[in-house]
């Protein structure tokens, strides 16, 4: 069928998306006109009931995030679980979840952008803005879990200072974190910024006056859509893409550092960052995969954010998930091997101990769900992927868990060996930085274009 | 212009500046951390960044004022620490002690090197008793009839009642625990001579009363004898914790441990006990026994030594078979063996509360000739003067009360309400009592009943003398000015014992020093067979402390105690216990921290935890893991233990070591009027064992039954099996000599060995000697101001001691061998902490120490993760000023207790252990004063300076002439945990085993 | 024009950048400090003119970690004998014989968490005035020195030979007496 076909094709029946012609990015023949008031409709129009419930309920978190660490900043961090033993929990837990959140975004935007990978038009906004609110959630961990934020200042290597000076030490990883996160953060950033910029330009230009135009104004930086504008854009875009695909594997792969630089066992591994970096583009695709399901039924953009967008992000689900289990075997595997008594104490305990039930619970979750993938109709099955999606999310956030916690609370003297058991305040801070991460991104779909107008176009078939 | 300071100098000092009694040039004040600050600073650096403010701008700063005394003192130069020798008033023992004084306070307590007795060492409790002086719950003046008086008013009152001091019908009672201090002794004579109707009970709360006895019947003199545990090669304790909290524990572990040789001299030691005690943790060999039992054995050991020293007397007893009956009868025939080999250095020593089982412990002693001798191990000529108390004095004076047969009665240092089973009888009794007086520091049990309540001092406020030992006696001096308006005991004594108005000498103010200095010029200058005038020596006894002084030896005779008549009581008795077998035998014990409950507001003591249970803030039933499973009781579980004196609930403890039949409870515990910390802490347990014709028993029959309740302990520990891993090494004597043991290869390593700079501060530990007495524990926590975080943070595993003692068990029946393990920072060359860091506020230093900067730790907790040995501790709230946590370093009084050398850390902040760096450049600093290299031996920190045993050995490792170079060259030397290649500057001894074990 | 206008940016950025980071660096810097003293006591005319030694007065710097202010009655060691008479020295003798201490305001002042020994200072020949300034010329004492931690190290440094070779540890014991050397280790002053 040619692709300027009028009717659509059907997504079950129709055009099997890997034989000729290409899989269609999106339903229909729409006229860019079309796309544009599509897109834009969410900023123009009066927010709905739903959207109002979502963010009254993320923002009354965000209100408990507030209070809680207000009284943690107050109290110290004894308000939390953690003891002798167990020194981290749910803070650097939580910490490492976001940052594997942030993942997907860039990757999508750069990685799949070099790659020439069509079906990332629709989805890259929403996915790099996901990466900028996760890396914000996720920034805050390392400041609120020292108690004592008025000293983080420490950890910044400036001059002068009055110490002599007195610098940090380099050799730390929790240095290396400061620096690859805000490099990360940055990155990012500016890479979404500019990608919205011509979007930003045609709400400019759409806008009827008053300060929406202006804010618009301003940040369009004066585009003119100029042949010269658009050919320098292009090669702006590419170069910051080749910047940012390396910062998606270093990373996480320096937060894995964190762990696999100590003694502990169960941390100290050799092949934790190229599975931290699987386990965050795991994580980050079943964020996006859930965000984008919620968002396309709630504003009504299946048209742009097809089941075959879904069902390529599914592809993805489950080979990163396929790696994820694959790390897990291999660490007990080399447990094993090693013959250290500690490293096989360690693995035993994780299986055997009282966090098994984690442990279980994040196999399930990781290993076992994604493996539905395999089957076309479920990769289609938009209720199942949302499924699948929150699973990923559920059990990424435990492997973490594990990881610290149980390599912490029995490791090389048993005369030290304690519990962590979470406070009311683990809790409601781990919920309140959700509440923080939905209500920036409902802001998001409601102020900015969340689909790449300019991109879509290019696919479109009109 | 000159401007005002900013803020940053709003640093709360830790103490100093609110001390009332201390005026001196400059804050004396344990130096707070200046957290406060840096927050300021950054809240006004941000104000900057915005533009908000100018420089100059800020908070102003309270100015900070030194006030010099009005006219300089040559005594006390500020900030440099006095130390006084004076005597240990913590328990009977009398220690000598070195106190450092700093700017007029105590704040620190030593033992006394030149103590013949205790060379040096000291106890938990002894540590903590410093503390005792800054409680808040000491009465700040005396008071008559609830309402606070002047002295003079309140002995107007006291003296006009005493008035011609009662007859032979109506006599004066003073109630007292032992009292071995010589001085005291004749204010009583004196009072005695003005009051003709003076009486003096004494009345100890764990008393020996049957050992006294049984001598008294076998030998004809009622002492307890100077016991010399390092005269003998096997010591067999019946039930005694010698090593803990029996007699002079601070004393018996210096002398057991010096028969810890790592050779062939090697002392034997067995014990006989019911529950695991601190002494049976240690001993080689360990037998669980009931109490009802400990008679038995006692038989059975005796038959066995006769058989191998064929004493044609014995054979009767022989014939009894007892030897075959008794529990442990292959064990009693290796131990009796033993014994037989080494007759006249071996020893027997039981703590019962039988005097059938004292006279048959006797008469083995007896038959083994360790009795008197030059270098006897036991020595009845010059008998400890400790533990002196009458068991039958408190009922036979309540009697007395009750009849009004006492017209007045004197409290002083007993508490017998709480402590003693008849407490409530004698509450009320109390009331019977015309006039009724006590020198308790407090309102306590006892002493809220009284009329008059006369505080005495608290032992560093005063002065005073001891004779713990018939000729070894020790002087106390005061460190400080009374902090409240209290007086001497002695004194008040004299004061009322002063004649009559109109009489000779009236109106001449007693004077405690006088008196007492005067006593020594009377009494005891003349024994000293010295050249030196009386001034002379009163001086350098003052300074030394302690002083010998052979006065004549006690007389007694060789053994003539009815042993048969005490084997037949036994056996019979153990026949009827035979028959009826039903329910178990509840065993009251001393603990190393809470002792006989008299310390029990003390907080240090509250959360040290104990080394057996290793559980802090209470009391529990330790119950047999074979008994709890019968009972289908697990830790924790609450159950009643119902005697026929009364009932107790309590949580259980399955403990590894008790025997099957027994439950062992914690006496000290359940104090209801000793302060703040110390009220409704674990249950008191004093009630539920009675006195029984005269003598008081420490045992009885009880029944178990759950309540169904679960209670909460605070363990310090929740994991006892070392898991095969060899982080506690041991070796046998034979393989010590075998010249092929493997010698300690060198692991590679990844890093550059680090060179060290004039120091290389090591220590080690020798786990063959380190008993787990947890005195280094209180010193630690007393040296470098480790807070107290109360019941709920140890529950939450967040208690701050800097060094702990890890208890590992090996099995769990009634064998299971015990081993203890001082863990504290071990000062890793390559620290796993230090490289993770990100802010350098841990570092190893050109010394070899690891140093923890509290103003640079901004809290990331990374270190602690990272730490193998798990001994660093966050700040996890504010434990200084915080009514969350209402111990010392809350209270304005309770803080004058801080090391003004060592920072009050704050919250969020990692603290550890790091080798009393303090007094480490204390002492360089005093070697470059007196323009001299340091020697070996100069520094020591606080937990060895604790050390009883002298397990513990600091030192320069750079210097290969030291102590500690040679001990950590040794054979048994090796590091924990050293697979890891942390290259710790803290090393351990292996424990030496002995081939018998049960 | 519009590069003037960035070049503008740039001046004020910069100018405010090097503001900030100076202020940074003087936070909780208090050289210049010289409060009012209950009794204004010139040491000019005691250490300057009348050429009285620091340790006479302070004579706990020789042993002890505070350099201790004198007590009233050192004062009256000379002024017993005497004559001169200024409301000062009257307040000073009404002091003494009220027997009542004096409360001087403290000019230089650590942090809590910084531990100083003066003795240490003294004995290895530091000279008061390195940290103390001009002493002899003030007539109200004042701080002169920032006493940052930089600040410290700026000697420490200089004067550390810490002997880390065997060969330089057994010659400082053959000389018998140790060099005394500055320590750089946070323990030096941070416990």
């Amino acid at each position: 069928m040619s692709a300027g076909g009028i009717h659509t094709s059907d997504p079950t029946t129709g055009a099997a998306p890997d034989t000729l012609p290409a899989t269609r990015w999106i339903e229909g023949t729409p006229s860019l006109h079309r796309i544009t008031s599509d897109i834009s409709r969410p900023m123009e129009a009066k927010p709905g009931r739903g959207w109002w419930i979502c963010f009254a309920l993320a923002s009354a978190a965000v209100l408990n995030l507030l209070g809680m660490v207000g009284y943690l900043f107050a109290k110290g961090i004894g308000i939390w679980g953690l003891n002798n033993a167990v020194g981290w929990a749910f803070d650097i837990t939580n910490f490492v979840f976001w940052i594997g959140i942030g993942h997907a975004g860039t990757l999508i935007s750069a990685i799949l952008l070099l790659f020439r990978q069509k079906w990332r038009t629709s989805i890259n906004r929403s996915a790099e803005a996901m990466t900028i609110f996760a890396v914000m959630c996720a920034g805050l961990f390392p400041l609120i879990h020292m108690g004592r934020p008025w000293d983080a200042f420490f950890i910044f290597p400036y001059f002068p200072n009055q110490r002599g000076p007195l610098w940090v030490n380099f050799r730390s990883p929790l240095v290396w974190d400061v620096f690859a996160i805000s490099t990360y953060f940055t990155i990012s950033l500016v890479f979404w910024y500019l990608g919205m910029i011509p979007d930003l330009a045609t709400l400019r230009d759409r806008a009827v006056g008053g300060i929406k135009k202006f804010v618009f104004r301003i940040l369009s930086l004066g585009w003119n859509g100029s042949q010269r504008t658009w050919s320098r854009y292009e090669i702006v875009s590419l170069v910051l893409a080749a910047l940012a695909t390396p910062l998606v594997l270093s990373v996480h792969s320096i937060v894995s550092t964190d762990f696999a630089t100590s003694l502990v066992p169960g941390w100290h591994t050799t092949i934790f960052p190229p599975y931290f970096v699987a386990g965050a583009i795991y994580s980050g695709f079943g964020m996006v995969l859930t965000l984008l399901i919620i968002t396309r039924q709630t504003m009504h953009l299946e048209r742009y954010i097809t089941v075959n967008h879904l069902e390529a992000m599914a592809k993805v689900t489950l080979l990163t998930g396929s790696l994820v289990g694959y790390a897990y075997a291999t660490e007990f595997f080399n447990a094993w091997y090693s013959g250290n008594v500690h490293e096989r104490f360690h693995f035993i305990n994780r299986a055997t101990g009282p966090y098994a039930w984690c442990f279980y619970l994040m196999v399930l979750c990781n290993v076992l769900t994604p493996q539905v993938l395999w089957w076309k109709r479920a990769r289609r099955s938009v209720p199942l992927l949302f499924v699948v999606s929150i699973l990923v999310n559920v059990g990424m956030w435990f492997e973490r868990f594990v990881i610290i916690v149980v390599g912490l609370h029995r490791n090389f003297l048993p005369s030290a060996w304690g519990m962590f058991y979470p406070t009311v305040f683990d809790i409601g801070i781990l919920v309140g930085v959700f509440g923080l991460f939905f209500s920036l991104f409902l802001l998001f779909i409601r102020a900015l274009p969340m689909i790449a107008m300019w991109e879509v176009k290019g696919v479109s078939n009109g | 212009m000159s401007r005002r300071p900013t803020c940053d100098e709003a640093m709360p000092r830790g103490d100093g500046h609110d001390a009332p009694l201390v005026q001196i040039g400059l804050p004396t004040g344990a130096r707070s951390t200046g957290f406060e600050a840096t927050r300021r600073d950054v809240l006004s650096l941000m104000g900057f960044s915005l533009g908000a403010i100018g420089l100059g701008a800020g908070c102003r700063a309270p100015v900070q004022h030194a006030v010099p005394l009005p006219s300089a003192s040559t005594e006390m130069v500020p900030g440099v620490p006095n130390l006084y020798a004076t005597t240990c008033g913590g328990c009977g023992a009398s220690c000598g002690l070195v106190v450092k004084q700093r700017d007029g306070r105590p704040i620190k307590i030593e033992g006394n090197e030149a103590s013949p007795l205790t060379g040096g060492g000291t106890c938990a409790a002894g540590q903590a008793s410093v503390l005792s002086l800054y409680d808040d719950a000491r009465l700040r003046g005396p008071v008559w009839l609830g309402n606070a008086v002047s002295w003079s008013e309140i002995d107007r009152h006291i003296t006009t009642m005493l008035g011609g001091g009662g007859s032979d019908r109506r006599a004066i009672v003073l109630l007292s625990p032992t009292i071995n201090s010589p001085s005291t002794r004749a204010v009583l004579a004196d009072f005695r001579t003005r009051f003709p109707g003076f009486r003096h009970v004494v009345h100890d709360p764990m008393s020996l009363a049957a050992l006294r006895e049984a001598n008294r019947l076998a030998f004809g003199a009622a002492v307890v004898p100077h016991f010399h545990f390092d005269r003998a090669r096997v010591v067999v304790a019946l039930e005694a914790d010698f090593l803990g909290t029996w007699l002079a524990p601070v004393e018996f572990s210096r002398q057991w441990a010096r028969r810890r040789t790592a050779d062939g001299t090697r002392g034997f030691h067995v014990q006989c006990e019911a529950g695991l005690s601190v002494t049976g943790s240690n001993a080689d060999l360990r037998l669980a026994v009931a109490p009802s039992e400990l008679g038995t054995v006692a038989v059975a050991l005796l038959a066995a030594v006769a058989r191998r020293v064929n004493d044609a007397g014995l054979a009767a007893l022989n014939a009894t078979g007892l030897g075959q009956t008794a529990p442990h009868a292959a064990a009693i025939d290796r131990v009796a063996d033993a014994l037989a080999r080494h007759r006249g250095e071996s020893l027997v020593v039981t703590g019962s509360d039988d005097v059938a089982t004292q006279l048959v412990v006797g008469k083995l002693n007896a038959l083994l000739g360790n009795i008197g001798g030059a270098d006897g191990p036991i020595d009845l000529a010059r008998p400890s003067l400790q533990a002196q108390g009458d068991d039958a004095g408190v009922p036979a004076l309540i009697d007395d009360m009750n009849r009004g047969a006492v017209s007045a009665l004197i409290i002083w240092g007993a508490n017998p309400v709480y402590d003693h089973p008849d407490g409530l009888a004698f509450r009320k009794a109390l009331g019977r009592v015309p006039l009724t007086i006590s020198f308790a520091d407090r309102r306590d049990e006892t002493s809220a009943h009284v009329h008059a309540l006369c505080p005495d001092h608290h032992f560093l406020e005063s002065w005073g003398d001891a004779e713990p030992v018939s000729g070894h006696f020790s002087l106390a001096q005061p460190l400080i000015a009374p902090l409240h308006d209290t007086r001497a005991g002695a004194e008040s004594l004299l004061a009322w014992a002063a004649p009559a108005a109109g009489a000779a000498g009236a109106g001449k103010p007693a004077d405690h020093r006088l008196y007492l200095r005067d006593f020594w010029r009377r009494a005891l200058y003349p024994r000293a067979a010295t050249a030196a005038g009386f001034d002379d020596f009163w001086e350098r006894t003052l300074e030394r402390g302690v002083v010998e002084l052979p006065g004549p030896a006690v007389q007694t005779h060789a053994f003539a105690g009815d042993w048969q008549g005490a084997v037949r009581d036994i056996v019979t008795r153990a026949s009827r216990a035979g028959t009826d077998h039903g329910g178990y035998e509840l065993a009251l014990h001393e603990t190393v921290g809470a002792r006989d409950g008299r310390h029990a507001n003390n907080p240090w003591l509250l959360e040290l935890p104990d080394p057996i249970t290793r559980l802090t803030w209470g009391n529990v039933a330790s119950i047999a893991p074979a008994t709890a499973a019968a009972l289908g009781v697990a830790t924790g579980d609450v159950v009643t233990l119902t005697t026929e004196t009364g009932k107790l609930e309590l949580p259980a403890f399955v403990q590894p070591g008790q025997d099957r039949r027994t439950i062992s409870v914690a006496v000290g515990y359940g104090r209801w009027a000793a302060g703040k910390a110390g009220d409704g802490i674990g249950a008191n347990v004093y009630p539920l064992a009675r006195v029984e014709n005269g003598v008081r028993r420490y045992a009885a029959r009880v029944n178990v039954a759950k309540a169904g309740r679960r209670a909460r302990l605070a363990p310090a520990q929740t994991h006892f099996s070392m898991e095969g891993r060899d982080i506690v090494q041991s070796l046998t004597l034979a393989s010590l000599e075998h010249e092929h043991e493997h010698e300690h290869e060198e692991l590679p390593n990844l890093w550059r060995e680090r060179l060290h700079g004039a120091h290389a501060w090591g220590m080690s530990i020798d786990l063959d000697a380190c008993t787990g007495c947890s005195a280094c524990v209180v010193a630690c926590q007393s040296e470098n101001n480790v807070p107290v975080v109360g019941a709920e943070q140890v529950r939450k595993s967040r208690i701050m001691h800097w060094l702990r003692i890890d208890r590992y068990f090996d099995g769990d029946g009634e064998d299971a061998t015990t081993v203890h393990q001082p863990m504290m920072c071990q000062h890793c060359q390559h620290a796993p902490c230090e490289t993770v860091c990100p802010v350098l506020a841990t570092t190893t230093s050109s010394e070899g120490i690891n140093q923890q900067v509290y103003n640079r730790c901004i809290g990331t907790r990374y270190c602690a993760n990272n730490c193998p040995y798990k001994v660093r501790r966050f700040n996890w709230h504010n434990y200084t000023a915080n009514d969350d946590f209402p111990y010392n370093m809350t209270s304005p009084l309770g803080r004058l207790v801080l090391n003004p050398d060592v920072t009050v850390r704050s919250r969020g902040v990692m603290e550890k252990c790091n080798l009393c760096v303090q007094r480490v450049q204390l002492g360089k600093n005093q070697a470059l004063l007196q323009r001299r290299p340091l020697a070996d031996g100069d520094v020591a920190t606080a937990c060895q300076q604790a050390c009883p045993t002298g397990a513990i050995v600091f030192g320069d490792l750079a210097d290969a002439g030291s102590r500690v170079s040679k001990l950590l060259a040794g054979r048994r030397a090796y590091r924990v945990l050293d697979d890891l290649g942390t290259r710790p500057n803290v090393g351990y001894l292996k424990k030496i085993e002995l081939k018998e074990k049960a | 024009m519009r590069l003037r206008g960035i070049v503008f940016g740039f001046v004020v950025l910069g100018a405010g950048g090097g503001l900030l980071a100076r202020g940074a660096t003087r936070i909780g810097v208090h050289q210049g400090y010289a409060p009012e003293q209950p009794i204004a006591f010139p040491h000019k005319v005691h250490a300057g003119d009348n050429k009285i030694a620091c340790l006479y007065c302070h004579s706990a710097a020789r042993t002890s970690r505070h350099a201790g202010i004198p007590s009233a009655s050192v004062c009256m060691n000379c002024h017993a004998l005497l004559e001169k008479q200024t409301t000062a020295i009257q307040r000073l003798k009404e002091a003494v014989q009220q027997e009542r201490p004096i409360a001087w305001t403290k000019v230089h002042n650590l942090p809590d968490f910084v531990y100083f020994n003066h003795s240490q200072h003294v004995v290895s020949g530091v000279a008061c005035q390195r940290c103390h300034g001009a002493v002899e010329q003030m007539d109200r004492i004042e701080q002169a020195a920032p006493l940052t931690m930089g600040w410290c190290l700026g000697c420490h440094r200089a004067e550390a030979h810490v002997p880390t070779s065997t060969f330089a540890r057994v010659a400082a014991n053959v000389r018998g007496r140790p060099t005394p050397f500055a320590g750089e280790d946070c323990t030096s002053c941070h416990y």
